[in-house]
């Protein structure tokens, strides 16, 4: 069992400040995933966390700050490169120095290797190894003092399909028996599949922290979608009740501000008939982005738009353009104060949720024709995971 | 303190680089000490000092003015790869990780490195006195051999700690090999040029100035007899003693900047 509690850190390279009074709870036993855009800190917080880098803040470990553990691979495991390791020292030679630093038995070494999947090459030089075969020994590197924590900074980059699977159930079993598991990624949908609970940041400041399914069910994406035979008359008195209306291409209606409830009563009333009536749940992907559209450090300035016809217009954003006015803001309970967030005074400042005039694609940046993303799927968003973006 | 010299020891013996860099060091000092003790068998050994010759031959040439310490730029790229490896390859995360006390990390790196190259310096002399036993007519070591032998540790160290200290201020491998090296044998021989031309032309007495280049200093400090070193009498050479001191405050000041360059900068 470890509690990591990371209170103020705080780290500037120069003028720019690259992590800002950043504070978060993981929890035992859970899964924490770290989510943020491309340069917003992620890796300097981790590197803070550990003690290699110096910053402000301080990160404890069941109370404990992680240059006063004594043998701290058997407290801390952590992965922080995708290759760490010298090209031409065996593997096994690359984790007995580590073991041995901390009074880990040799036999620990064979175990892990084992378990990572390198039996077979554990007398090979690293660099015959893959990067997905790297990111193993990695791995390997943060379980040999079989430690209450784990702290991973992408460790799922260059595995495949079945490494991947492999990573998020041993993650899993890992945090069911109680360790605290940190772990950053990019690759969202693997992330909640793996995580239950969530830190995220942008421009190094805390966006949201707190319970994965409570991150979701405040995006702005979570909608009622109706299907009626008099779209006119019933988009008119949604709006009349404050209810955001959006049409979809299939003419459908994505109404948020009101329940599934409200909106079938609504259409009772007006003597609508209702085709489809339904909750559409926002996914980990639709949330981030909401969360973080404006948190962006780097956007590319020209790209094939990939937005649904009626979902990148004024109103309701595209996905990498940021949320529109009123969704933009961290919702309640994941702002840097009540419940979920950081102690006052470390969350999210005024100006950096997403804001209005970041809502709508500019003219010219919107999908050209024939590159949109196809019907009834969500606009393509992959493309921001290595700094891009469709816009 | 315990586990850092264990991880050290460790690093130091599995890689490759470091039984390559020990026996071209050793190798290269051989043959140089046999070719030397081969020339003063066919030369008139009654009219060499023989004493002096067999230094020559046991030092691998050092103790000779005209030959480099050719052991010593081995040691120098070992020890800017025992810390520069940590930043070409990434692993000075895992290794911090695991190590949290920098100044434990750092001391188990000079306390491995001074070991290592003391074992191969005394491999160096032990071969080097084999080649004077084996193939001169009539080796003779004196107490006198002592001192150059002794100095010529120091300087194959002093390189190592300083090619280890270079590449913990530079962060970067390449860079620490080549300032290492050109140091020696490229900036301070231009100095000595540019000072000796000055001093020839108007203020003769800047050439002192070249006591105070560490490492011609340390070279000095090994050439037996130690009078070989002020070129007769050509420059006023300060004695043995400030030229090995001038030597070790090089080494240490580089080594202190290596440590609060390891110490205080981000892993």
């Amino acid at each position: 069992m470890a509690l990591i509690q990371a209170r103020g850190l705080s780290k500037t390279f120069g003028n720019k400040a690259a992590v800002r009074g950043l504070s978060f709870d993981v929890v035992p036993g859970s899964v924490t995933g770290f989510l943020g855009p491309n340069g917003a800190g992620k890796s300097t917080t981790m590197r803070l966390m550990l003690g290699l880098d110096n910053g402000e803040g301080v990160t404890t470990y069941d109370g404990v700050a992680y240059r006063d553990l004594k043998q701290p691979l058997r407290h801390v495991g952590s992965v922080l490169d995708a290759k760490p390791f010298h090209p031409t020292r065996k593997a096994v030679n690359h984790l007995r120095m580590l073991a041995i630093s901390n009074d880990i038995p040799t036999t620990r070494v064979t175990d892990v290797i084992n378990i990572v999947g390198l039996g077979d090459v554990a007398n090979a030089k690293p660099k015959t190894f893959s990067l997905g075969m790297g990111q193993r020994l990695g791995i390997a590197t943060a379980l040999l003092g079989d430690p209450s924590t784990l702290i991973l900074d992408e460790p799922a980059n260059g595995l495949d399909p079945q490494g991947v699977h492999w990573l998020r159930n041993m993650l899993k079993t890992l945090a069911a028996q109680g360790r605290s598991i940190f772990v950053s990624s990019h690759l969202l949908s693997e992330m909640a599949l793996m995580a239950d609970h969530l830190v995220v940041v942008g421009r190094g400041m805390l966006i949201a922290s707190g319970k994965m399914s409570d991150f979701i069910s405040t995006s702005a994406r979570n909608a009622v979608v109706i299907r009626v035979d008099n779209p006119e008359l019933m988009t008119r008195e949604l709006r009349a009740r404050n209810a955001a209306v959006v049409t979809e291409p299939d003419g459908k209606l994505a109404v948020t501000g009101m329940d599934s409830d409200a909106v079938g009563n609504l259409a009772h009333e007006l003597g609508v008939r209702i085709f489809e009536l339904s909750n559409r749940q926002a996914t980990l992907e639709e949330a981030f982005l909401d969360a973080t559209g404006a948190s962006e450090e780097f956007r590319a300035s020209m790209g094939f738009g990939a937005q649904q016809p009626g979902l990148g217009g004024p109103g309701f954003g595209g996905p990498m353009a940021g949320a529109p006015p009123g969704y933009g803001a961290p919702p309640p309970g994941y702002g840097p104060s009540a419940g979920y967030g950081a102690p006052p005074g470390y969350g999210s400042p005024p100006g950096y949720g997403p804001t209005q005039g970041y809502g709508a694609p500019s003219p010219g940046y919107g999908p050209a024709p024939g590159y949109g993303a196809p019907p009834n799927q969500p606009p393509a968003q992959h493309a921001s995971q290595d700094g891009d973006d469709n816009r | 303190m315990t586990g850092a010299l264990k991880y050290e020891w460790v690093r130091i013996r599995t890689i490759a680089s470091s039984y390559w860099m020990s026996g071209l060091a050793i190798g290269l000092s051989a043959a140089t000490a046999l070719l030397i003790a081969l020339f003063s068998s066919a030369g008139d050994i009654e009219e060499l000092n023989i004493v002096q010759f067999t230094s020559w031959v046991v030092t691998a040439g050092a103790s000779f003015p005209l030959i480099p310490v050719l052991a010593a730029p081995f040691f120098a790229t070992m020890g800017a790869m025992a810390m520069g490896h940590e930043y070409r390859y990434g692993t000075n995360k895992a290794t911090l990780t695991a190590l949290p006390d920098r100044v434990a990390v750092y001391a188990a790196k000079v306390i491995i490195l001074v070991g290592w190259v003391t074992a191969a310096v005394a491999a160096i002399l032990l071969l080097d006195l084999a080649m004077a036993w084996l193939f001169m007519s009539n080796p003779t070591l004196s107490s006198d051999a002592i001192r150059p032998v002794v100095n010529y540790w120091g300087y194959c160290v002093g390189f190592a700690l300083a090619g280890l200290s270079l590449s913990a201020v530079f962060r970067n491998q390449t860079g620490a090999i080549v300032a290492v090296l050109v140091w020696p044998y490229v900036i301070e021989p231009i100095i000595y040029g540019v000072l000796g031309a000055i001093g020839s032309s108007s203020d003769a007495g800047i050439i002192r100035l070249t006591n105070l280049l560490p490492s011609s200093a340390g070279r000095r400090s090994i050439f037996d007899p130690y009078e070989l070193a002020g070129f007769g009498g050509a420059i006023d050479t300060w004695g043995v003693g400030a030229s090995t001191l001038v030597f070790w405050v090089g080494v240490l000041i580089v080594v202190g900047a290596g440590v609060a360059s390891f110490i205080n900068r981000d892993a």
